[in-house]
C-alpha cells in the first residue's frame, strides 16, 4: 500500500496544474470499497485517520456509524460502504477514517476499505459518469478514469457527504 | 465601504449595536418620564451623545447610511435639547422608528447590501419637513432679577433649560461656593451630584472674587422646587452661601403653564446676547458629570467574541480529561507501590481540579449577559404595537438583571418578541371591552425572570380576556389534530397545550401582527432548541401566564452519567431530581404505559434500552433516573449509575442534526464519546406520544 504523506505546500499548488492539451490536472485519493477502486478530490480531504473509539448513535441513519473525537473536534463517522449500497463489511486492520469537508464546512468522517494512493488525473482522462453508463447512475458517482493502474470510479464528495440518510 | 480589518469592523457593528440599544433605552426612559409628566433632560441629553457617537463611527467607518441618519436624528435631537421643539409623541414616534431602522440599516452595511431602505428614505423627509416650532420668545424670566451679566453668557441649551425651568414654576437660586482649586473638580461633582436631588443645576460662573490666590468663588444659578430653607439645610456649608434670585414683581398671572409658549409678556429684559462672549472656564453643554458615566464603562469592559469563549471552553473540557487521567495515574502509582509519588500526585490533581473548576466557573460568568438586554427590545415592542393597534398596555419588567447565557438571549429574542405581540393581540381586549367588565382601560403585560437553581424562569403574563379553550379545541379538531371522541377525556393543561399545535391559531383571520412571522408550534420548537420548555396557563377572563424554563447556560454543565447496555450516556443534571433502584415488581402499566409510584405520586416510566433499541447484556441492577423539566416529570430506566462529571456539551453534525432525544456528545475521560440526553425532548416525545396527538411529538421532531 503506498503511504500517503502530506506535505507543506499549499493543497491547491499540487492539487491543481493545468496542462496544455489535456485540460486541468487535478489529483485525486484513490482507496478501495469491496473491491473496488473509488476516489475523491484530494482538496476535499482534511486527514486520514485509523478509526478511532467509534460511539454508536441510536436513531441515526442506517449509513452512521457512529461519532467520535478527533482531537477535540466531534465527527459524525458514515459508512461509505453503506452509503454507496455496497455489501457491509465489518471493520479490518486497513480500515480508515477520511476526514472529508461538506459544502456546509461540517467535517464528515468516512469509513474506506483501504487507502491506495494519490493519483493525477486530467480532465481530458475523465469520461462523465451520465454519458457513459448512461442517466441511471448514482447521484455519488462523478465520473470513470483509467489509469495505468485500471478502473478508478471518481465520487462526488459533496453529495455523499450531505448525501443525509437516505435509507 | 473602506477596506477596513475584518476585526475592526466586527467591532464597529457590535459598538454601534450596543450604542442603538443604548439610545433605545434612553427613548424609553423619556417616554416613560414624560408620561409621568416629568421632563428629564439629562435623558435627551443622552440620547443625542449616542447619536452623536453613531455619526462618529459611521463617518469612520464609510457606513454613509447610517451617518446619514444619525446626522438628521442629531439635528432633531439638538432641537429638542434647544427646546426648540417640544417632546411631543410624534417626535417620539419618529425616534422610536428611526432606532428600529438603525437595525435595519446596521444589517445592510453588515451585508454590504446597497438595496435601497425605502423606509430611511421616508423617515429622512419626514424629519426633513418637520418644522420647527418657535421657541418662546417670551420670558417670565423676566419676572426674575439675574444679573444681566449671567444672562449675556448663558449658551442656548442653558438658556433653554433656564427657561423650561422657570416655565414649570420653579424658584431660581444662586448658590455661592468657595472651591480649593486642588480639589475643585471633585467638590464641584459633589456638590452637583447633591443638587441633583433637588433640582437642576443650570450653569456655574466664577466671580472673579476669590479670596486667595488657592480658591475660587463660583456662582451656581440652580432652579428647584424646594424652598430656601430646604435647600439650605442640605446643600449649605461652610463655603456655600444659597440665596434666592429675587423676583422683581410679583403677578400669579404671567407665569404661563407649561407647554404654552409665546404667551407671556413680549420684554426685552433678556439682553441679546453680545458678538463678543466673554470666555469662560466652565463645562462644555454636555454636563460633565455623566459624560465621565460613558467614559467609564468603555475603559473597563471588553467585547468578546463568542467564539473565542467557546475555545477558551473547549480546551477546559480537555483539561478536564487530562484531570481525569491524573487521578488515575496516581492510583495506578500507588498500586505499584510508589506511595509517596502517587500522594503527591494526588495534591497536584487536587490543586488542579480546584483551578479547572474555577477556570469553568470564570468562563461561563463572562458569557452571561443580564436579560435586560432582550427586554429593552421587547419594551420598545410593547410600545409600538399597542400603538398601532391602539391598546393601552402598561409593561411592568421584574428582574431584567437575572443572567443568562449570551447564546440563549439571542435566540430568545424573537420567541419572546412574538409571546408578547400574541398577549397584546390576543390577550388583551379594547379598553372598551375591558371597562365593560371591570377592569382597568390599560393592559397590562407583566414580564418577570428569576433564577431557580439551574435554571432561568421567564413569565409573560397578561391580564386580558384569557385563552378560549371551547375554540381551541373545536380549531384542533376541525384541523384533524383531535379527533373528536377523544375530546372529552383532555384535561384542562392538554387543552391549553393544543395552543403549540401548527395551523392553531386563537383566532380564526390572523391580524397584521400575530398574522406575520411564526404560530406558537415554531415558539416551541425554538425554546425546546435552548434546551426549554414552555407552559401555558390561562384563566378565561382573567389572563394568561407563558412560562419558560430555561438552562442558565448551554456551554458547560454537571451531567449524570449512565450506562445502558454497553453504551454510556449523560443526562444534564438540571433535569435530574433523583435517581432510585429499580424494582421491576413495582411497575404497573397504566393506559399502556409504564408507570411506578414514588412518594405517592405516579411517575411514567421510559426504559432507554427499549427506546433507543440497545442490544446488549444487561449491565448492573437498574436504576430509575427521575428526570423533571418545568412540571413533568419521567423517569429513564438504565442499567448503572456510573457517576457524577462535567462535561462540554458538543453539537452533533448536520449530518445527525434531525435525529431526536440527544443535547450533543461529550469526551469522555477513556477518549471515548458519549451521547448528552436531552431530557427535555425525551419528556415531550414520550409524554406526547400517548397523552397529546401525535402531531405534538412530530411536529418536535
Amino acid at each position: 500500500m503506498a503511504e500517503l504523506t502530506r506535505t507543506n505546500k499549499p493543497p491547491q499548488a499540487i492539487a491543481q496544474q493545468v496542462s496544455e492539451d489535456r485540460g486541468v490536472i487535478r489529483e485525486y485519493l484513490a482507496f478501495v470499497l469491496a473491491g473496488e477502486v473509488y476516489a475523491v478530490a484530494l482538496t476535499r480531504i482534511r486527514e486520514i485517520l485509523s478509526p478511532p473509539p467509534i460511539t454508536e448513535v441510536p436513531r441515526a441513519g442506517r449509513d452512521v456509524i457512529g461519532v467520535c473525537s478527533v482531537r477535540g473536534l466531534l465527527v459524525t463517522v458514515v459508512d461509505l460502504r453503506r452509503r454507496m449500497r455496497l455489501e457491509e463489511a465489518p471493520i479490518s486492520r486497513r480500515s480508515r477514517i477520511l476526514l472529508a469537508i461538506a459544502n456546509s464546512g461540517e467535517v464528515v468522517g468516512l469509513m474506506v476499505d483501504e487507502v491506495k494512493q494519490v493519483i493525477r488525473l486530467a480532465e481530458a482522462e475523465i469520461e462523465i459518469a451520465q454519458t457513459v453508463l448512461g442517466g441511471d447512475v448514482s447521484e455519488h458517482v462523478m465520473g470513470i478514469a483509467r489509469p495505468a493502474s485500471g478502473v478508478v470510479v471518481l465520487l462526488n464528495l459533496g453529495s455523499i457527504v450531505s448525501g443525509g440518510n437516505r435509507g | 465601504m473602506a477596506e477596513i480589518g475584518d476585526k475592526a469592523r466586527e467591532e464597529f457593528f457590535s459598538e454601534a449595536q450596543e450604542i442603538i440599544e443604548q439610545l433605545s433605552r434612553s427613548l424609553l426612559s423619556l417616554d416613560a418620564a414624560e408620561k409621568g409628566g416629568r421632563s428629564d433632560p439629562s435623558l435627551v441629553n443622552e440620547a443625542f451623545r449616542a447619536v452623536h457617537t453613531l455619526k462618529g463611527l459611521a463617518g469612520l467607518f464609510g457606513a454613509s447610511r447610517m451617518g446619514q441618519l444619525s446626522h438628521e436624528l442629531e439635528d432633531v435631537l439638538d432641537d429638542l435639547r434647544l427646546g426648540r421643539i417640544n417632546l411631543s409623541a410624534n417626535v417620539l414616534d419618529l425616534l422610536f422608528e428611526a432606532v428600529d431602522l438603525f437595525g435595519h440599516v446596521l444589517t445592510a452595511e453588515r451585508e454590504h447590501s446597497d438595496e435601497p431602505i425605502p423606509q430611511l428614505d421616508e423617515l429622512l423627509m419626514r424629519i426633513a419637513s418637520m418644522g420647527q416650532s418657535a421657541p418662546s420668545v417670551s420670558h417670565p424670566i423676566a419676572e426674575y432679577d439675574l444679573d444681566p451679566g449671567i444672562m449675556a453668557v448663558l449658551t442656548e441649551y442653558e438658556e433653554h433649560r433656564l427657561r423650561s425651568n422657570v416655565e414649570q414654576g420653579l424658584g431660581l437660586f444662586r448658590l455661592r461656593v468657595h472651591f480649593d482649586l486642588a480639589t475643585i473638580d471633585k467638590a464641584l461633582e459633589d456638590i452637583k451630584q447633591r443638587g441633583k436631588a433637588h433640582g437642576e443645576i443650570i450653569t456655574y460662573l466664577p466671580t472673579g472674587e476669590a479670596t486667595s490666590p488657592d480658591t475660587i468663588e463660583l456662582d451656581l444659578l440652580m432652579a428647584s422646587s424646594d424652598d430656601l430653607a430646604t435647600l439650605r439645610a442640605s446643600l449649605g456649608a461652610e463655603n456655600i452661601v444659597i440665596e434666592e434670585v429675587p423676583r422683581r414683581r410679583i403677578s400669579s398671572a404671567t407665569i404661563p403653564p407649561p407647554g404654552l409658549t409665546g404667551q407671556g409678556p413680549v420684554t426685552s429684559v433678556v439682553p441679546p446676547k453680545p458678538e463678543s462672549v466673554v470666555p469662560r472656564a466652565r463645562h462644555s453643554e454636555i454636563a460633565p458629570q455623566e459624560a465621565q458615566g460613558s467614559l467609564r464603562s468603555v475603559t473597563q469592559t471588553v467585547r468578546v467574541d463568542i467564539r473565542k469563549l467557546d475555545h477558551l471552553m473547549n480546551i477546559v473540557g480537555e483539561l478536564a480529561i487530562v484531570r481525569g487521567a491524573l487521578s488515575r495515574t496516581a492510583e495506578r502509582l500507588r498500586g505499584e507501590g510508589m506511595r509517596q509519588l502517587a500522594s503527591e500526585l494526588h495534591r497536584l490533581h487536587r490543586t488542579f481540579d480546584r483551578r479547572l473548576s474555577e477556570m469553568q466557573a470564570g468562563i461561563l460568568e463572562v458569557r452571561m449577559v443580564p436579560l435586560g438586554q432582550v427586554f429593552d427590545r421587547l419594551a420598545r415592542v410593547v410600545r409600538q404595537i399597542s400603538r398601532e393597534v391602539q391598546k393601552e398596555i402598561r409593561l411592568v419588567i421584574t428582574g431584567a438583571e437575572t443572567e443568562i447565557d449570551k447564546l440563549i438571549v439571542e435566540e430568545l429574542s424573537d420567541p419572546l418578541m412574538h409571546m408578547i405581540r400574541n398577549a397584546i393581540d390576543h390577550g388583551i381586549e379594547s379598553s372598551r371591552q375591558r371597562e365593560s367588565v371591570g377592569k382597568p382601560p390599560a393592559g397590562t403585560i407583566a414580564l418577570n425572570a428569576y433564577q431557580k437553581g439551574n435554571h432561568v424562569m421567564i413569565e409573560i403574563e397578561d391580564d386580558g380576556a384569557g385563552i378560549d379553550e371551547a375554540a381551541l379545541l373545536e380549531k384542533a379538531v376541525r384541523i384533524g389534530k383531535v379527533d373528536r371522541e377523544d375530546v372529552g377525556d383532555l384535561t384542562r393543561e392538554e387543552i391549553l397545550a393544543l395552543i403549540f399545535l401548527p395551523g392553531v391559531s386563537t383566532r380564526d383571520e390572523a391580524s397584521d401582527f400575530s398574522g406575520r412571522g411564526v404560530g406558537m408550534d415554531v415558539v416551541k420548537t425554538n425554546i425546546a432548541k435552548l434546551g426549554g420548555v414552555i407552559d401555558v396557563h390561562s384563566e378565561r377572563g382573567i389572563g394568561t401566564k407563558m412560562t419558560i424554563t430555561l438552562p442558565i447556560t448551554l456551554a458547560i454543565v454537571s451531567a449524570l452519567v449512565i450506562r445502558v447496555a454497553s453504551q454510556v450516556f449523560a443526562i444534564p443534571l438540571s433535569s435530574v431530581s433523583e435517581a432510585i433502584a429499580f424494582d421491576e415488581r413495582g411497575i404497573r402499566v397504566v393506559d399502556g404505559r409504564e408507570v411506578m409510584t414514588l412518594r405517592g405520586t405516579t411517575l411514567p416510566l421510559c426504559r432507554l434500552r427499549q427506546l433507543f433499541q440497545l442490544t446488549g447484556t444487561r449491565d448492573g441492577r437498574g436504576f430509575v433516573v427521575v428526570t423533571e423539566v418545568g412540571n413533568r416529570r419521567l423517569g429513564l430506566v438504565v442499567d448503572h449509575l456510573v457517576g457524577q462529571q462535567d462535561i462540554v456539551i458538543k453539537a452533533l453534525g448536520e449530518t445527525l442534526a434531525s435525529v431526536r432525544g440527544f443535547a450533543g456528545a461529550t469526551e469522555m475521560e477513556d477518549q471515548k464519546v458519549g451521547l448528552v440526553l436531552d431530557a427535555a425532548a425525551l419528556i415531550e416525545e414520550v409524554l406526547a406520544g400517548i397523552d397529546a396527538p401525535r402531531e405534538l411529538m412530530r411536529s418536535n421532531g
